[in-house]
C-alpha cells in the first residue's frame, strides 16, 4: 500500500465532524483527555452563528436504510454564548479545534471570523451547505461565484486556517475551483445530500442524509475533485471503519472527518485510530 | 458501547419479551429508574442506530429490559438466543423524579421502567407509590403483571375489553378513583395518546403530572440535537439530555 502518512493535512488524520458531538459536553464521558489526543487531530464544533437559533420543529431526524436523515437547523447558543460557555473548555482539548461557521449573508461570515481573532481558534470551517436552513446554507453553494467573494472576504480579515465545506450537489467542481482561487487552505467534502422521508405514513421530513449509505457518493466526490484542484481535501461521509477512512485516502484525501459513526457509537473512531495506527502506521 | 452476555430472552406476551443481560455488577450500580440503554444486536448498518429501552428491573449482575417488537431492530433483538451477546451503552437520561404521595399510571410496554422504580422504592431509595394503574388493550397484553403483583403496591389491572381487571381506558377509572381520594402526583408511561390524556385529566384535577416520552435518539447523548420536546414555553428541551422524564405541564403537545 501506497504510503499516505507522508502528506496528511493533520495528525491523526481523524477529525469530529460538525454537528455530531455537540458542543462537547459530553465527549469526556466516552474519552479521557489522552485518547481524545490519540484519536483527533482536529475537532470541528457545531454550526455557529451569530445569534442563538433554536432550530427546526420535530421531527428532526430518522433514520433511513444505512443512514440517517436530519434537519435540525443549526441550533446553537450563538458565537458570543459560545465563546464564554463551550470555546475554553474545548481549547483545553489540546486539540486543534475548528469553528463550522454559518452565516446569511457574506457579512455575517465575516463578522464570525472577527470574533474568533486571537482566540487560540486554529481554523474555520465556512459551512456554505446546510441543506436545513431557509437561508445561506446551500444556497451559496449553488453560486460558484459568490463562494469566491466569501472566502476571499474572510481570508482578509482571519489569519488561520480555513476550510470550506461543500455540498455533494450542485456545481461543486466549480465552486471547489473558486475556494481554490480565493485563498482556501483546504475543501471538506462533503456536507450531508438533500433528501426526504415520509414518517409513518404521513410527517414528511425534509433534511440531509448522512452515514454509510452516502459513502460511495462522497468518495466519487473526493476522487474526482482531488484530480481537479490542488488543495488538500477532507473526505468527510459515511465513515465507520478503518477501511472505510483508507478508501478516502486512496481517493485523494488528505484526512477525515467522521460524523453519523460518532452517534452510533462514540467510541468507534478510537478504535478506528487505533487500528489504523497499529496496521496501517498511520 | 460494551459486548454482554444475553442471560435470557422470553415472550411474555404476544409481541412483548423480556430480555435478560448480565451485564456485571459494577455496571448496575450505576443505574437509577427511569434511565435507559442503548441496545445493538446487528453487525450491519440496518438498523443504523442502538435502540433505546428503559431499564425493567435489575439484580445483582444482571439487567432486564422489556421490550415490544416494532420494526427492524426489535425483530433482530427477539431472535437472539441466551449465550449470545449484545452491545450496550451506558445507563443514560435521568432518574425518575423522586415524588411524594403518588401513583403509578402505565400503558403497555410503558410498565417497563416502574419494575425498577418499585424495586428501589421497596429497597427504601424511592417514596412507594400508593398505587399502580397498569392498562393495555387486551388481558394477554398486561405483560409481567404477575412480576408487578409481588410489590406491596396496590396493582389496578385495566383492559380496554375488560379481559382482565376493570374494563375501560386508564382515564376512566383514574376519573373514578382519584375524584375520592387525590394523590399529590402522577407519573405516566405509555402511548402519547394515553400521556395526553392523563396530562388532561391532570389538570382537570389539579394534580401535578409525569409523563416519560419518547422520540428517535439517534445518540442519546446529547450530540445531535435531534431528540427536540416543543416546551410550551416556545423553546425546546432535549428527550436524552432533560428527559425522558418531563412535568406535563411544560410539554406543548400541540407541536410534539
Ligand atoms: C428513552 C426511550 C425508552 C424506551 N423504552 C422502551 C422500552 O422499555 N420498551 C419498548 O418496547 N420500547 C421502548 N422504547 C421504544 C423503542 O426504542 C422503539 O420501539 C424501538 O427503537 C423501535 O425500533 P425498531 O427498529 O424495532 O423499529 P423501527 O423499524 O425503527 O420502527 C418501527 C415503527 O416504530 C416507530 N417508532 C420507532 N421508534 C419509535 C419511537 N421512539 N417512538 C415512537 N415510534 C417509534 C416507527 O415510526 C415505525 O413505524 C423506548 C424509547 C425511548 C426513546
Ligand atoms: C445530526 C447532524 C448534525 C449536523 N450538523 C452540522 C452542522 O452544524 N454543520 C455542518 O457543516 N455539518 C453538519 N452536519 C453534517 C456532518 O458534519 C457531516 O458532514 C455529514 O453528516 C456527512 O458525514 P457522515 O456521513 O460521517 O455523518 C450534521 C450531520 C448530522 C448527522
Ligand atoms: S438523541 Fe441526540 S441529542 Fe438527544
Amino acid at each position: 500500500m501506497k504510503d499516505y502518512s507522508r502528506n496528511f493535512l493533520f495528525y491523526p488524520p481523524l477529525a469530529l465532524a460538525s454537528g455530531t458531538w455537540g458542543l462537547g459536553e459530553n465527549l469526556f464521558k466516552y474519552y479521557s483527555p489522552a485518547e481524545v489526543k490519540e484519536t483527533f487531530g482536529v475537532l470541528v464544533t457545531k454550526g455557529i452563528s451569530l445569534k442563538p437559533r433554536i432550530g427546526n420543529l420535530p421531527p428532526r431526524i430518522w433514520e433511513t436504510p444505512c443512514g440517517l436523515i436530519n434537519s435540525i437547523g443549526l441550533a446553537n447558543p450563538g458565537v458570543k454564548e459560545f465563546k464564554k460557555i463551550f470555546l475554553t473548555g474545548l481549547l483545553k482539548t489540546e486539540v486543534k479545534i475548528f469553528v463550522n461557521l454559518y452565516g446569511e449573508e457574506i457579512e455575517d461570515f465575516v463578522a464570525l471570523a472577527e470574533e474568533f481573532k486571537g482566540t487560540g481558534v486554529s481554523g474555520l470551517e465556512l459551512n456554505i451547505s446546510c441543506p436545513n436552513v431557509k437561508k445561506g446554507g446551500i444556497a451559496f453553494a449553488s453560486q460558484p461565484e459568490v463562494v469566491k467573494e466569501l472566502v476571499k472576504e474572510v481570508r482578509k480579515v482571519w489569519e488561520g486556517s480555513l476550510w470550506v465545506k461543500l455540498s455533494p450537489v450542485g456545481p461543486v467542481l466549480d465552486v471547489a475551483k473558486a475556494c481554490e482561487s480565493s485563498g482556501a487552505d483546504a475543501i471538506v467534502c462533503a456536507n450531508t445530500y438533500p433528501g426526504l422521508v415520509v414518517i409513518e405514513g404521513e410527517k414528511v421530513l425534509k433534511g440531509g442524509v448522512s452515514g454509510p449509505a452516502i459513502k460511495p457518493l462522497t468518495l466519487r466526490l473526493v476522487y474526482e475533485l482531488s484530480r481537479e484542484v490542488s488543495i488538500p481535501i477532507v473526505g468527510c461521509g459515511g465513515i465507520a471503519s478503518a477501511k472505510d477512512v483508507l478508501d478516502y485516502f486512496v481517493c485523494g484525501a488528505k484526512a477525515v472527518e467522521i460524523g453519523t459513526a460518532f452517534l452510533i457509537d462514540p467510541e468507534l473512531a478510537k478504535k478506528i485510530a487505533k487500528e489504523l495506527k497499529e496496521k496501517w502506521d498511520m | 458501547m460494551q459486548k454482554v452476555k444475553i442471560i435470557l430472552n422470553k415472550k411474555e406476551a404476544p409481541g412483548i419479551f423480556l430480555m435478560g443481560l448480565d451485564v456485571g455488577k459494577e455496571y448496575t450500580k450505576k443505574c437509577s429508574p427511569g434511565q435507559f440503554v442503548r441496545l445493538k444486536a446487528w453487525d450491519s448498518f440496518d438498523p443504523l442506530v442502538p435502540r433505546p429501552f428503559t431499564i425493567h428491573a435489575v439484580k445483582d449482575e444482571r439487567l432486564y429490559i422489556l421490550y415490544q417488537v416494532r420494526g427492524k431492530g426489535t425483530r433482530f433483538l427477539c431472535r437472539m438466543e441466551p449465550g449470545e451477546e449484545v452491545e450496550i451503552s451506558p445507563p443514560m437520561g435521568n432518574a425518575f423524579p423522586q415524588l411524594k404521595d403518588y401513583v403509578l399510571c402505565a400503558g403497555g410496554v410503558g410498565s417497563a421502567g416502574f419494575g425498577f422504580l418499585l424495586q428501589e422504592a421497596e429497597r427504601g431509595s424511592y417514596p412507594l407509590p400508593k398505587k399502580f394503574y397498569y392498562a393495555a388493550r387486551t388481558g394477554e397484553l398486561l405483560a409481567r403483571a404477575q412480576f408487578f403483583q409481588n410489590f406491596s403496591v396496590p396493582l389496578a389491572l385495566i383492559t380496554e375489553d375488560g379481559s382482565l381487571g376493570k374494563k375501560g381506558l386508564i382515564t376512566d377509572v383514574l376519573k373514578e378513583e382519584l375524584k375520592e381520594e387525590r394523590p399529590g402526583a402522577i407519573l405516566a408511561c405509555g402511548p402519547l395518546p394515553m400521556l395526553k390524556a392523563v396530562a388532561k385529566l391532570g389538570e382537570e384535577l389539579g394534580i401535578k403530572v409525569h409523563v416519560v416520552l419518547e422520540t428517535f435518539l439517534a445518540c442519546g447523548e446529547g450530540f445531535c440535537m435531534g431528540c427536540v420536546i416543543p416546551l410550551k414555553n416556545g423553546k425546546y428541551a432535549y428527550l436524552c439530555k432533560t428527559g425522558p422524564t418531563f412535568p406535563a405541564e411544560e410539554i406543548d403537545f400541540e407541536r410534539l
